[in-house]
């Protein structure tokens, strides 16, 4: 699959660099009219060369999700160079081993053996199903089901509501007020919620550091930088 | 001799960065991480309460290891914004933006006529163009109302990164996860952004849910540098 795949891109990228060569007339220059805004001078006519094909080299949805579940150098390059109605499949089942290695290494660490600590369904279940009384939910949400998600690696974005990444509100069980999925701001603590989601478990504080337990579902740091309410929003360099 | 002990620290500050892995997107993998193409992050939101805009904020690039500068955009490097609106993971519209001599200039939001990781810039769907800024940010807003800046910024990210890559290595000594407090890596850290606020008419209405079922774009950045 992995080879099939690596195969396909170089006999793309030969293809396409092929007919770059081939193209004779990139003539692909623009006319700078004036309803291009943003000269100070409107009269301004200037030829711009925006010619050439051009090849995806990075790529970003949800922050992090690359770079804490893509195993290996190879699959973050792979990553980059994908495009998300092929990630779920491409990407979902790796995610899910490096899940389970994650909670398999700290079992090993504590002295357990890798069996002994495994991913568990964390709140997201009790926050989209509502609780039971047990605090068991019908539909949790599994180490499948989580990385399936992540996997199809885009930022949803809701117009005309406010953005929040995640909130989880006033906690479990009940986890009123719970509100996101909605956008990033900059200040959202996108670290916090992910660590959460991945190793909270059910009640979003599974490894906090209690009882000799790693703190695994926080960083320790949240939002210090300046930011504006006017446009461009983010401060100026340091 | 001089540049032989500035070369050395930039090596240096390399092979730091090269064993370790950052977040959010900051220098994720070995092909794009340092170079001109790396995204560092991408935010997408209201900017305000009850506005019909959405705002995109693509950060390129990043300083966060000393020695390992942002620099300037680079002129092969062409940002997109893709929006998909019916909820296939197939962009609907796109966002291009690409600096040419001291400017940095948008196109879109367009319906792509092809799909996927290979682009040409869609010259013929002008939006609008801004001086690209130096510390002091130079803004531009055009007649349909769209905000557009390009230009270095303070990096808003937050992450204890260092310890990150501890705690993914645990070992019987060390087994105790973050700490708390924990330290901000990216405090003090710069990045090369580029912003966009455009109404939502201009992109359309999605039909696409999130899991809670509300009415969200799926959306996603690239780089893509010149064949």
């Amino acid at each position: 699959m992995k080879l099939k795949r690596y195969t396909y891109t170089i006999a793309l990228g030969a293809l396409l660099s092929l007919g770059v060569a081939c193209d004779s007339d990139d003539n692909d220059s623009m006319m700078m009219e004036d309803d291009m805004t943003g000269m100070e001078d409107d009269g301004m006519m200037e030829e711009v060369d925006f010619s050439g094909t051009f090849m995806q080299v990075d790529y970003m949805g949800r922050p992090g999700i690359n770079t804490v579940l893509s195993g290996t150098g190879e699959i973050k390059n792979m990553h980059n160079t994908a495009i998300p109605s092929e990630m779920a499949a491409t990407f979902q089942p790796g995610f899910e081993s490096q899940l389970e290695a994650y909670h398999d290494g700290y079992a090993v660490a504590l002295g357990l053996t890798p069996e002994d600590v495994d991913y568990e369904p964390n709140i997201l279940g009790d926050i989209l199903n509502g609780p039971d009384a047990d605090g068991y939910t019908d539909n949790p949400v599994s180490a499948t089901v989580l990385t399936s998600v992540l996997a199809a690696d885009v930022l949803e974005v809701a117009p005309n509501l406010p953005t929040t990444y995640f909130n989880p509100g006033a906690g479990a069980p009940a986890y009123e007020g719970a509100v996101g999925l909605t956008g990033r701001t900059l200040s959202d603590d996108v670290i916090d919620v992910s660590l959460i989601l991945l190793f909270g478990g059910g009640n979003g504080a599974r490894f906090a550091g209690q009882d000799g337990l790693p703190l695994l579902v926080s960083d320790g740091v949240g939002f210090s930088a300046n930011i504006s309410t006017e446009f461009p929003y983010l401060g100026a360099p340091e | 001799m001089k540049n032989t002990a500035k070369t050395a620290i930039i090596l240096s500050s390399l092979v730091v960065a090269l064993g370790i892995m950052v977040a959010a997107d900051h220098i994720d993998a070995p092909d794009s991480m340092g170079t001109t193409a790396d995204i560092a992050d991408y935010y997408a939101f209201e900017p305000t309460e009850g506005s019909d805009n959405t705002t995109f904020v693509v950060d390129l690039q990043t300083n966060v290891v000393d020695g390992l500068p942002y620099g300037t955009f680079d002129e092969d490097v062409l940002t997109e914004i893709n929006i998909d609106l019916d909820g296939d993971l197939v962009e609907d519209k796109v966002i291009q933006a690409i600096p040419r001599d001291g400017m940095m200039y948008f196109f879109g939001p367009f319906d792509p006529s092809q799909t996927g990781t290979s682009s040409e810039v869609a010259v013929d769907s002008p939006l609008g163009m801004v001086e690209i800024s130096d510390a002091t940010a130079i803004t531009e807003t055009t007649a349909d109302g769209v905000s557009l800046f390009a230009g270095p910024r303070q990096d808003p990210f937050f992450f204890d990164f260092n310890r990150y890559n501890q705690v993914v290595m645990p070992s019987a000594e060390d087994n105790s996860g973050f700490n708390s407090p924990g330290v901000d890596t990216f405090d003090g850290a710069n990045t090369m952004s580029i912003v966009i606020e455009l109404p939502n008419a201009m992109l359309g209405t999605p039909t696409a849910t999130n899991v809670l079922g509300l009415e969200v774009y799926k959306t996603w950045v690239t780089t893509n540098r010149k064949q």
